[in-house]
């Protein structure tokens, strides 16, 4: 299968002003000025094939946004080739953004006053999208999206849900073979969020759309993503399989205990000393968490002593989330491998 | 050609949210009105003190001010980039552009029309046709042509002029007042140059050469003759100041660096 996507040694740095403090220090500003050249970017390579659902992740400021951007044709590289549906994103933008949906959570494609089916005629006549190919193709968009009842209201009046299913709508309106999504559940609630996810399988599924998703709703990459594309201070950190990275990080249960009094934290570390255990406080003195194997004499185990010298009000065992595989792995900064 | 059907299409959507706004439309026509009243009555009270301002006319003075109301409310009505920095650049729309397949600039020419502008061409009309009418000016048969050359002339002049300006904002998107300062200048452009001193005159030629939106193509209409150079050159500084602009518009676009987010 061919490479959609094909990124080598990708950088981008930002050259910022940095101003002395104090007005003696504003007076030399003028005269000789001290930059600092940020890399927001550093030297990331990457292939993404036809048909892939790929989860871009990282902490805010790790450099999503800005190779997104990159990719998508907005900013120019510092360094590097990219190569996006067979063209230079910057160099034939007007030609490349033809090849491309983009949605951008916080910002919209749509006109704020003018009502959405307008804004969607606008954009077809942009997109030079002919009259046969937008009927069918967006009647079943619409269909599936479930926007019919909303396309004679202006933008303004939409729900930040019905807006963002507006917004996907007209990012397809020209049924681009790749799509870029930035954030594009930020704020929405489990209903919406879940049609959205139902919406980008089905269109995945049916016209072979590659998909390339950032989030901060790691929900929505498990539901979506068998691959996801770490950062971490503009490198990668991580590109695989979601179940590969699951299965190395997440080999451990946690227990977690609701005493009815007081517990300290030798007193626990005491009771379960014959087996590895990792005690961790919870929200209040009375909640502990017992990270442990999984393995089931040592989970029996730990109950037993436990329960068998303090009284408990409540007990839970936790898989490890994806959440928790992540932030550990952004406090350990590197991925193991297995 | 695609551009062309594209602007229509803008237009028509254009005009539908506007006439919902009727209210809206009229007092911006009505406010556009009473600022070009003052300053015709500024030019009538110049004159209350004199007859000649450097060898030229009140009604003279009042042609080209109705002149210069033609391709400046042209200008007015598709290149509302004074506030491009703020709008496009700090707030990050400029992302939003860049992702569609149209020359960004083009687009923001259509985002940001405002057609009610237009209505100063009539009112410029009026001006000039009044003013002729009292010097006693005659028409040929080309004259329109001249007319309507002359014209998107001073229009692309103001239109390089800004356009250059805004991509200010590509390198640095700090604060800058140089906008609201241009206007002023501009209207410098309305009044014979020679009233002015050398540099002064010599700037609004070649430097920021709003001279070419205002006295040197009237003084073709007016039939100065020791202008006719100038006037006729009034198309070519304003494709040469367009075509500048245009290409460091380009160049800027490549140095865009987005809003953070």
């Amino acid at each position: 299968m061919q490479n959609i996507i094909d990124v080598q040694g990708l950088k981008k740095e930002f050259k910022s002003f940095s101003s002395r403090s104090g007005l003696k220090g504003a007076f030399r500003d003028l005269f000789t000025r001290n930059y600092t050249i940020k890399t927001a970017v550093d030297d990331i390579s990457f292939t993404i094939k036809k048909g892939e659902m790929v989860g871009y992740i990282g902490e805010n400021g790790a450099g999503k946004s800005t190779s997104i951007k990159m990719l998508t044709g907005i900013l120019t590289p510092t360094d590097g080739k990219i190569v996006v549906n067979g063209m230079n994103p910057h160099k034939e933008r007007e030609k490349f953004v033809k090849t491309i949906g983009v949605v951008f959570g916080q910002r919209s494609q749509l006109w704020w006053d003018i009502a959405v089916q307008e804004s969607f005629r606008l954009l077809k006549k942009i997109y030079n999208v002919p009259d046969q190919q937008y009927e069918e193709h967006m009647k079943d968009v619409i269909e599936t999206l479930d926007i019919g009842p909303l396309l004679d209201k202006p933008v303004r009046k939409l729900s930040l849900g019905q807006r963002m299913r507006c917004e996907l709508a007209a990012a397809l309106i020209h049924n681009p073979p790749l799509l870029f999504l930035d954030e594009p559940t930020i704020g929405l609630d489990v209903l919406v969020k879940l049609k959205i996810r139902e919406f980008l399988k089905r269109i995945n599924e049916k016209y072979g759309t590659t998909i390339l998703l950032t989030t901060h709703d790691l929900s929505d990459i498990e539901a979506l993503c068998e691959r996801v594309v770490m950062l971490d201070e503009g490198k990668i950190i991580y590109d695989g399989p979601l179940k590969e990275l699951r299965e190395n990080w997440a080999e451990g249960k946690q227990i977690q205990f609701q005493f009815s009094e007081k517990a300290t934290l030798e007193e626990l570390q005491h009771l379960t000393q014959e087996h590895l255990v990792v005690w961790e406080k919870g929200e209040s003195d009375l909640v502990w968490v017992a990270s442990v194997d999984a393995d089931e004499t040592v989970i029996s185990g730990v109950i037993g002593k436990v329960t068998a010298a303090k009284k408990i009000a409540d007990l839970k065992i936790l898989e490890i989330s994806t959440e928790e595989i992540i932030r550990n792995i952004y406090v350990e900064g590197a991925v193991r491998h297995g | 050609m695609e551009y062309i059907s594209i602007f229509f299409q803008y237009v028509g959507q254009y005009l539908k949210t506007r006439l919902t706004y009727r209210a809206d439309m009229i007092v911006e026509i009505f406010s556009d009105l009473l600022f070009q009243a003052v300053n015709l009555v500024f030019i009538l009270v110049v004159f209350g003190h004199t007859n000649l301002l450097a060898g030229w006319s009140k009604d003279e003075m009042i042609f080209i001010y109705g002149f210069f109301l033609v391709p400046f409310s042209i200008f007015a009505s598709f290149f509302n980039i004074w506030d491009f920095t703020d709008r496009y650049i700090v707030k990050g729309e400029m992302d939003r552009i860049l992702t569609r397949p149209v020359h960004s600039l083009f687009q923001i020419v259509l985002e940001r029309m405002e057609l009610e502008s237009l209505f100063g061409v009539v009112t410029g009309l009026v001006v000039m046709f009044y003013a002729g009418d009292k010097l006693g000016l005659e028409i040929s048969w080309y004259d329109p042509f001249i007319f309507i050359l002359l014209v998107i002339g001073g229009a692309l002049v103001y239109a390089g002029i800004f356009i250059a300006l805004a991509t200010i904002g590509f390198w640095s998107d700090s604060r800058t007042d140089i906008m609201p300062m241009m206007y002023n200048i501009g209207n410098y452009g309305r009044y014979p140059v020679d009233i002015y001193n050398k540099v002064i005159k010599y700037v609004l030629t070649w430097i920021l050469p709003f001279a070419f939106v205002g006295v040197y193509p009237s003084s073709y209409f007016l039939e100065r003759e020791e202008w006719y150079t100038y006037a006729f050159l009034t198309p070519v500084v304003g494709i040469v100041f367009f075509l500048i602009a245009v290409t460091l518009w380009n160049v800027g676009v490549t140095k865009y660096r987005g809003a953070g987010n």
